[in-house]
């Protein structure tokens, strides 16, 4: 197996969030506000807020883009009764971090945690 | 058994069915629906006695249905339950069912309730429906998608009865048969020759007990164009628009002697949305062209609507606040943090608050 070094690792990660785009920036944001208020955010509750701030218009491109979290370890998903709920990894909260810290992309509402807050 | 809640409701009901049990607060409204079956005097009393109607109070169809809750809970397991959100008993006590299955554990597939709902059409009706619609669907019902616990839930819409100028009647009349197109479809499977597919009772069971919105509509369907297309084109306009489908259904009739490998280009389109649709293919000698019924599962709640009837209600409300500030105010003296105020204008602008998420991710042990 070769043999990767810990600068080398370092590297990957920041590469793989530079390449990360306001869609995936919005899926952790969101993600992780859910769960600091204990609402659990599904793909559903996604789509429509990715849609309403008009990143996409299709639930296959929103489930792109969970997948390709889910494939970088940034996102879980769990199957909890009839639906797919998002939670943010370790490595989702340090990729967040790197992208609020740099200021890379603007946070937008979601409507879905907004409206669980009346 | 099929329930009808409320006046719009109970009418619905007893048009789908004869034995149909109808409950209202008022017993005058509810002895001016004709057909169905028992019918049950939602008991609500005021320090004046028995409510004589719900006067559109939310709050009383909701008193109404703790009154008679457990009775309730057990009559729509596994059966059909109608009414419309903007008057206060359908809503109120469908509010109520909503939010008790909500908190149930889990509902066994057979004991799912199937649910028709008529919204308001938010343009021309009363502010009242307005806010008791957008109420419902920001709360109840959205905690009973979440829950899994429900059927399918049609939602069907006043829109066409007022942009048609139809009158009421004949409007439940287009709605009952319309659903009983979509209903029909096992019967169907039933009495014809099958040539490909197969959707038994059970299937279409199954189907029904699925938590999700349901779109259904039929057409004449012509291979030779994209399904897409006339899909689109022929959405049912009795009932809210679909979203991207997450399970669909499918029936196709074929007349004598007709196509009857033409289900595989709607398959195709299905497959195109990855979706796996449970379908049937049979032979109706007494069609000439081909048609389909379709139904459309989609989990999607109804944002865009919420957010005209916000609009709308909020309108109703401002003009009422004017009114009320423009009379007599008395405002009291606020105590503003200038620090929670910025945050506050920060948030309201999008901009990231970076300690709070940061923090919170801290909190949940993430970083």
């Amino acid at each position: 197996m070769p043999q990767v070094t810990e600068e080398e690792l370092g590297k990957l990660f920041s590469e793989q969030v530079e390449r990360l785009q306001e869609g995936h920036f919005l899926v952790l944001y969101w993600a992780a506000l859910g769960e600091g208020k204990k609402v659990k955010y599904n793909i559903t509750n996604l789509f429509d807020d990715l849609k309403a701030v008009g990143i996409t218009r299709t639930k296959q491109t929103v489930v792109g883009i969970v997948q390709g979290l889910e494939s970088l370890c940034f996102v879980d998903l769990r199957e909890e009764r009839n639906r797919k709920n998002i939670y943010i990894t370790r490595f989702g909260a340090k990729a967040l971090e790197m992208m609020v810290k740099q200021k890379r992309y603007t946070s937008r509402k979601s409507a879905f945690l907004e409206a669980q807050e009346k | 058994m099929t329930i009808g809640i409320g006046g719009a409701g109970s009418k619905i009901a007893a048009k789908l069915d004869k034995n149909a049990v109808l409950i209202n607060v008022s017993e005058v409204e509810m002895n001016k629906v004709q057909g169905g079956g028992r019918r049950i005097l939602a008991r609500v009393t005021s320090e004046h006695g028995q409510f004589k109607g719900s006067m559109k109070s939310r709050q009383i169809g909701n008193d109404a249905y703790l009154a008679m809750s457990r009775e309730l809970l057990e009559m729509i397991r596994g059966n059909s339950v109608f009414c419309s959100t903007g008057g206060g008993t359908g809503n109120g006590i469908v509010s109520g069912i909503m939010t008790d299955l909500s908190k149930m554990d889990n509902v066994p597939i057979a004991e799912k309730t199937f649910f028709g709902i008529v919204l308001p059409y938010a343009k021309l009706e009363t502010n009242e429906f307005v806010t008791n619609t957008t109420e419902f669907l920001t709360g109840p019902l959205t905690e009973a998608i979440d829950s899994g616990n429900t059927g399918n839930i049609v939602l069907f819409s006043n829109k066409r009865k007022f942009e048609e100028e139809i009158g009421e009647d004949e409007y439940n009349t287009m709605l009952v048969e319309s659903l009983r197109e979509f209903l029909k479809i096992p019967e169907k499977n039933e009495k014809n020759k099958l040539l490909d597919g197969h959707i038994d009772q059970e299937d279409f069971s199954l189907f029904l007990s699925k938590s999700y919105f349901n779109h259904f509509t039929f057409f004449d369907y012509d291979p030779k164009e994209p399904f897409e297309k006339q899909l689109e084109a022929n959405y049912n306009d009795l009932l809210l628009p679909p979203e991207s489908p997450i399970e669909a259904m499918f029936l196709v009739e074929v007349p004598k002697g007709g196509d009857a490998t033409a289900f595989y280009k709607i398959i195709n389109y299905f497959d195109s949305i990855q979706v796996s649709p449970v379908y049937s293919v049979i032979e109706n000698p007494e069609l000439q062209k081909i048609r389909v019924t379709v139904a459309l599962l989609y989990s999607r709640k109804p944002m865009e609507l919420v957010d005209d009837f916000n609009k709308i209600s909020e309108d109703h409300v401002h003009a009422k606040v004017q009114k009320s500030v423009e009379q007599y105010v008395k405002l009291n003296t606020l105590k503003v943090n200038l620090e929670d105020e910025a945050k506050k204008v920060a948030r309201s602008r999008g901009d990231v608050d970076e300690d709070n998420i940061l923090e919170t991710l801290r909190r949940l042990g993430k970083l």
